[in-house]
């Protein structure tokens, strides 16, 4: 199957930089994310990629070939939009039939593939409607198949699911996850979603103002993001105020505990702390005020106001938190089954 | 409540019902007595007077309005449509679409005495091209170029339909998105490739009832053959010759007869235009 | 798509393409423009001579003959008329429709279409034929071609009201005001016709466009219009005839270009076209 290596990719468009040295490898049969707010470059490095933009600078190496000047049609990519892009004009299974066609295959082999496509997504009732027949959801999922009809060395994803209610994204996100394995090809999605990202890659990247800032496992990216706004934008994250006490050990909310760089006496750096490694006492003294408890099942979210930290998030399991309530003193502290912190530098966002 | 909602079906009278007497007596009034008169020469009824329209040098008037508006629908058709393509794929510069808006919407109806006017001043016998021309040693009447010759009332005609053309396929030509272009590519897709399977397809009805416009809208010109050719075969003069009481006796009812023709064209042209624009409307609620 | 730079081929075929068309819609102009303002007669004109005789004395003859003064005044009368009666007849309507009614909505395009169908030189001889022989004084003003200058103004009038009506969502703006206490005429008054004053004045614009170029009907039912002023005049001055036509286009052009440029800065489209 096909790997993927971006090289110093550069970008500009006009005067503003939409890339700057973006570098990415990706492993045969791998789900990459690129995870990101608008404008950060993720978008265009997909163009790139897909080879609808040159980049100014860089190259575009895939199964070992050079595809830097290869238009799109040469590049023997499956692409699925935004706005589906399906052909108004033409039914799900014509639609499908596309790019079998311009392959040349042979009617008997192009009528198989059509029906496995159709069958794996579950379009049997939808096959002969045009799409201003179906919904979002369908319309994707015939915008799917139409990808994958063609063996594409490489299947990319432009926000499929941006458009789509919360339901259908989820099951259609599974969906996604699933013919991708079956089939093992190399696939590159983008998305602002992050709860997308980290429940269906294998790895993703986190994108900002036109950088990769970490590109890593979604666990890795969870428990030790690399700078502050990697860990701001995955999941919740308190930024907590840490003082170097002696070598790799760090003061946070007057614990000493082992970080993940090293210390000197006395400097200062910020701690991410996940909700779920908080812990909350009544306390007549606390340095905090409960501002909010949300009950969410399992968990129950308790937000503090603190004097010294500003706003803190908790995560507490339910039975635990029975005792709080809103206006209550309480000191927060980092939870007994906590080893360790990561440190993220100085908050520049 | 249902005193309110009473009220306001009345209001809804108040209005509709002198603006429908409006359209009746100015309006409907007199077309139903053409048509009536059309097919009752001579006060009995029959067809003789619809037979008599059509034939002779009605016949011929109705050809060469066919012909000048076909032609000029066609050419023009296919100008505009062009011009509406080649302004959605230039980016650059960012006033030229703006300014071709507002150009097409004065330029079509710039038609007329004025523009009659100008090509007489252009391409006319005393015409300042027609002078150019003559002084490379070339004569453009021998080529047909000339304002009152069937081709040069075609290029006059031309003037207002480009623009008019332009106008109706904008929308739809915009409406053809980008990331079908770029859905056919990645598939391998040639742009011929695209255009032939995509492109063409959706645009087809738009263009056949925007020519269709055209055609209606050339068909019933008259200012302009007025100016240019008094004495053609067009059905618009032949009309106004009949109209003018030039007519043997027995032929008044002539007039209605030919009339009730060009009203069944037009009916039909714009039966087919509604026909193209549903068709439209069904592949575009994406 | 793939970044374009303004020298690849396909770019300068389309260039090439646009300066023909605009050639072809500039040159007309330029010609009637040397005729009306240059007193060189063509056979006479050499590239030395391309500058002399330039005057606007063409214009001034026409704009100071009788007859077009007299056509001229007739003209405008019939353009305050005819967008008057429009106006009066289909701003209510189209309020009536948006705010009340959506339903009729599209019976009223299509209604408005209807002069569409039947053209002047149609409409003349059914006029010709009912009104000449039931009141005939009718005919005989000048005044009769306003309801039908009216009528072949509805298309575009109706259009632009009512996607005016549809930009500033008349139906919701009148449903807010109702439930503030406002009374219906207040709410007309007050609320929507400002509002409307920009299609209004497009619809308006339109109408005297048309107006000023109508010479079918008038000409046919034997009137003395400004076209059908001018059309005699030339005949006579060529010079002065063709001066006064381009006077009177560029005049035309600049509202309509005016017009459709604030209505574009406000946000309203319409298809003039009607369709």
């Amino acid at each position: 199957m096909a790997t993927v290596d971006m090289a110093g990719i550069r970008k500009t468009f006009g005067s503003s930089v939409a890339l700057e040295d973006f570098s990415l490898s990706i492993a045969s049969g791998e789900l990459v994310c690129l995870l990101g707010p608008s404008g950060c470059g993720k978008t265009t490095a997909l163009r790139i990629l897909a080879g609808f933009e040159r980049p100014d600078a860089g190259t575009v190496v895939v199964e070992g070939r050079d595809l830097s000047n290869d238009p799109p049609e040469k590049r023997q990519f499956g692409m699925v939009f935004q706005d589906y892009s399906l052909f108004p004009n033409m039914t799900a299974r014509q639609n499908i039939d596309f790019g079998l066609k311009v392959q040349k295959r042979s009617s008997a082999e192009r009528k198989e593939i059509i029906d496995r496509m159709i069958e794996v997504t579950a379009l049997q009732e939808h096959a002969d409607k045009f799409p201003h027949q179906m919904s979002g959801g369908q319309k994707q999922r015939v915008a799917l198949a139409r990808a994958i009809a063609t063996s594409p060395k490489v299947l990319l994803l432009d926000e499929p699911l941006s458009a789509l209610d919360a339901k259908v994204r989820e099951t259609l996100r599974d969906e996604i996850r699933r013919l991708q394995l079956e089939i093992g090809v190399t696939t590159v999605f983008v998305t602002h979603d992050q709860h997308e990202a980290l429940a269906i890659a294998d790895r993703v990247g986190v994108m900002s103002a036109g950088r990769l800032e970490q590109l890593a496992p979604p666990r890795e990216l969870y428990e030790n993001p690399v700078n502050a706004f990697v860990a701001s934008f995955i999941g919740t994250v308190n930024k907590m105020a840490a003082v170097g006490v002696e070598d790799g050990r760090w003061r946070v909310l007057g614990r000493s505990i082992p970080g993940n760089t090293a210390s000197t006496i006395g400097a200062a750096d910020i701690a991410a702390v996940r909700p779920e490694q908080l812990a909350v006492d009544p306390a007549e003294d606390g340095s905090g005020v409960v501002e909010s408890v949300s009950f969410l099942g399992p968990i129950t979210r308790v937000i503090i106001d603190d004097r010294d930290h500003g706003r803190l998030f908790a995560d507490i399991i339910s039975a635990d938190a029975a005792g709080l309530f809103p206006a209550q003193r309480v000191r927060p502290r980092l939870r007994d089954d906590v080893s360790d912190v990561v440190l993220i530098g100085p908050d520049l966002t | 409540m249902r005193a309110m909602f009473r009220r306001e079906n009345r209001l809804g009278l108040f209005v509709l019902i002198p603006f429908a007497a409006f359209v009746f007596l100015f309006l409907v009034y007199p077309t139903l007595v053409v048509l009536w008169k059309a097919i009752t020469p001579h006060g009995a009824m029959g067809t003789s007077a619809l037979v008599k329209a059509l034939s002779g040098t009605y016949r011929t008037g109705f050809i060469q309005s066919i012909a000048l508006s076909g032609w000029s629908a066609l050419i023009g058709g296919i100008i505009g449509l062009m011009l509406a393509l080649v302004i959605k794929s230039l980016k650059r510069p960012k006033w030229l679409h703006p300014s071709l808006d507002s150009w097409s919407a004065v330029a079509s109806q710039l038609g007329g005495v004025g523009l009659a006017f100008a090509f007489i001043a252009l391409i006319g016998t005393q015409g300042i091209l027609t002078k150019v021309f003559n002084n490379l040693g070339i004569n453009l009447a021998d080529y047909g170029i000339t304002a009152v010759g069937f081709w040069g009332q075609v290029t006059v005609y031309l003037y207002f339909q480009i623009p008019l053309m332009f106008l109706v396929m904008m929308p739809a030509v915009m409406g053809l998105k980008n990331s079908w272009r770029e859905a056919a590519a990645i598939m391998g897709a040639s742009p011929a490739r695209y255009w032939w399977s995509v492109g063409i397809p959706l645009l087809t009805p738009s263009t056949l009832g925007g020519m269709l416009l055209l055609f209606i809208n050339a068909f019933t010109a008259y200012a302009t053959v007025y100016v240019l050719n008094p004495s053609g075969a067009l059905v618009p003069l032949q009309i106004r010759f009949l109209l003018q009481g030039n007519v043997i006796t027995g032929e008044e009812d002539l007039a209605y007869a030919i009339v009730a023709w060009v009203i069944l064209l037009l009916l039909t042209g714009l039966g087919l235009i509604t026909v193209m624009q549903r068709r439209t409307l069904r592949w575009s609620s994406q | 798509m793939i970044s374009e730079s303004r020298f690849r081929p396909t770019a300068i075929l389309k260039w090439v393409f646009l300066i023909a068309v605009g050639l072809y819609f500039f040159l007309p102009m330029a010609a009637m423009a040397r005729f009306g303002f240059q007193s060189v007669p063509t056979a006479l004109l050499t590239p030395e001579k391309l500058f002399t005789g330039w005057s606007i004395s063409g214009l001034t003859t026409a704009i100071t003959d009788p007859r077009m003064v007299a056509g001229m005044r007739t003209s405008l009368a019939l353009v305050v008329l005819a967008i008057l009666l429009n106006l009066a007849l289909l701003v209510p309507l189209a309020i009536v429709t948006e705010v009340r009614s959506p339903r009729l909505r599209p019976y009223l395009t299509a209604l408005t279409l209807l002069p569409w169908v039947i053209p002047p030189i149609a409409l003349v001889v059914g006029v010709s034929a009912t009104f000449r022989a039931t009141v005939p004084w009718f005919l005989a003003s000048v005044f009769s071609l306003v309801p039908f200058y009216a009528l072949w103004a509805m298309p575009f009038t109706y259009r632009a009201l009512d996607a005016g009506l549809q930009a500033i969502n008349a139906r919701t703006l009148y449903e807010a005001s109702r439930s503030m206490g406002a009374s219906f005429w207040t709410i007309i008054f007050k609320v929507l016709l400002p509002n409307m004053r920009a299609s209004m004045i497009a619809a308006s614009t339109l109408t005297a466009a048309m107006v000023l170029g109508e010479f079918a009907f008038a000409s046919l039912l034997l009137k003395n219009t400004l076209p059908t002023e001018m059309v005699i005049y030339q005949a006579k001055n060529p010079r002065g005839g063709l001066a006064f036509a381009i006077f009177i286009m560029v005049l035309t052009a600049v509202s309509i270009g005016l017009v459709v440029r604030s209505l574009r800065r406000q946000g309203i489209s319409f298809n003039a076209t009607g369709i």
